[in-house]
């Protein structure tokens, strides 16, 4: 009987753990409350292919009237009118919005990091969960567009 | 044949909403803000024609008394939205307008909108799972406020708040919004998200579940 209890109490306390576990990442690395931003990781490695997506894109992309639209539509809501990552949600969120008037940090980023952090999410590249998926919200040429706009916003290009 | 027509033109006239409730609804202006139907232009404040499948009527004539804020940076065709600029309050209603009120309002439904078969409510285990997908998969928590551990109100403000969202909204006109928004209305500032119907339904139970009885 004593060995019984002995095994129900390590499994309520592995469960307890377990929780503790899941509610500390909930905690800690959620996008509702403030907390320092981690340093940039360094840019990917080139060495590799291009990926598809870039393949495929032959034409030269062009930022239009469109583009600068949509950028005010959706991106704006986090990243600011001007792009500067002062827009309305900001300062609720735990890892500011990128601003993309910066060259610092934009020109250690490839264009197809851009691409793949607003198609897929921040955490896709690595970044924070703030960032939603905008995927099946903007075509793939819009979205081509934007990194375009964002190069010239921070006015600057990979390094 | 003419009194057959007679019978129903009086008919019409005497029908109940048409005597009260729409009179009140245009007696009090609602159209100037709000869409009554899906074919007018966008306007201000949140559309009205899908009233009744997306509130809880007692939430609704609460509400129509007492206004609270639910879009801190006002509604997104707001020209001042993205500066935060919010326009005026709602009008608070009397108790007898605003229950005049919400009975016309939850008339105003869809036609044919599908419903949804929900699960089971979440246990712990569950829920703490959804919500951390809230947070961090689908980042809902970067436009909508919600509650954290704490009971606090958390988040950002371009979205309306969900903080009450258990006793305002309706569980299947979550659920039906989360497949496809469109259904409501054309443009939205959030994100599409091609959610699994497993998880789609579980956010929608989530959703159900936050109440301003949990702010602590």
């Amino acid at each position: 009987m004593r060995a019984f209890d002995k095994l129900m109490s390590k499994i309520s306390l592995l469960s307890v753990f377990k929780y503790a576990i899941l509610i500390t990442a909930i905690g800690v690395s959620g996008c509702g409350e403030k907390q320092a931003e981690k340093p940039p990781p360094p840019p990917l490695k080139t060495e590799s292919p291009p990926p598809l997506s870039l393949k495929e894109e032959v034409s030269p992309v062009i930022v239009t009237a469109k583009t600068r639209e949509t950028y005010q539509w959706y991106c704006a809501q986090c990243h600011g009118i001007k792009g500067k990552g002062d827009g309305i949600n900001a300062k609720f969120l735990t890892v500011p919005p990128r601003n993309h008037t910066k060259a610092e940090y934009l020109e250690t980023r490839t264009d197809e990091q851009l691409f793949q952090a607003i198609k897929f999410g921040g955490l896709s590249v690595g970044r924070a969960p703030c960032m939603p998926a905008w995927g099946n919200t903007l075509s793939d040429s819009t979205i081509h567009e934007l990194v375009r706009y964002i190069r010239e916003l921070c006015q600057c290009e990979a390094l | 044949m003419k009194k057959l027509y007679l019978i129903l033109i009086c008919g019409w006239f005497l029908y109940p909403p048409m005597l009260s409730h729409a009179s009140l609804i245009e007696e009090k202006k609602c159209a100037s803000c709000h869409r009554l139907t899906k074919k007018e232009n966008e306007k201000k404040g949140p559309d009205l024609f899908y009233a009744g499948n997306k509130f809880k009527s007692p939430w609704l004539e609460k509400y129509l008394q007492n206004p609270v804020t639910l879009r801190k940076a006002g509604t997104i065709h707001n020209p001042g939205f993205l500066k935060g600029e919010r326009e005026n309050n709602h009008p608070s209603l009397s108790k007898e307008d605003a229950g005049k009120i919400t009975q016309e309002l939850m008339q105003m439904t869809l036609p044919d909108l599908p419903v949804e078969e929900l699960p089971d409510p979440l246990n712990k285990g569950q829920k703490a799972k959804t919500k951390y997908e809230f947070e961090r998969t689908f980042s809902c928590i970067s436009c909508h406020q919600s509650l954290n551990l704490a009971g606090k109100p958390r988040g950002g403000i371009s979205g309306p708040s969900l903080v009450d969202a258990g006793n305002r909204l309706q569980a299947n006109w979550v659920a039906v919004w989360l497949k496809n928004p469109k259904t409501f209305s054309e443009k939205s500032r959030m994100p599409v998200y091609k959610m699994d119907d497993e998880t789609r339904l579980r956010f929608t139970r989530f959703i159900m579940t936050l109440k301003n009885e949990g702010i602590r």
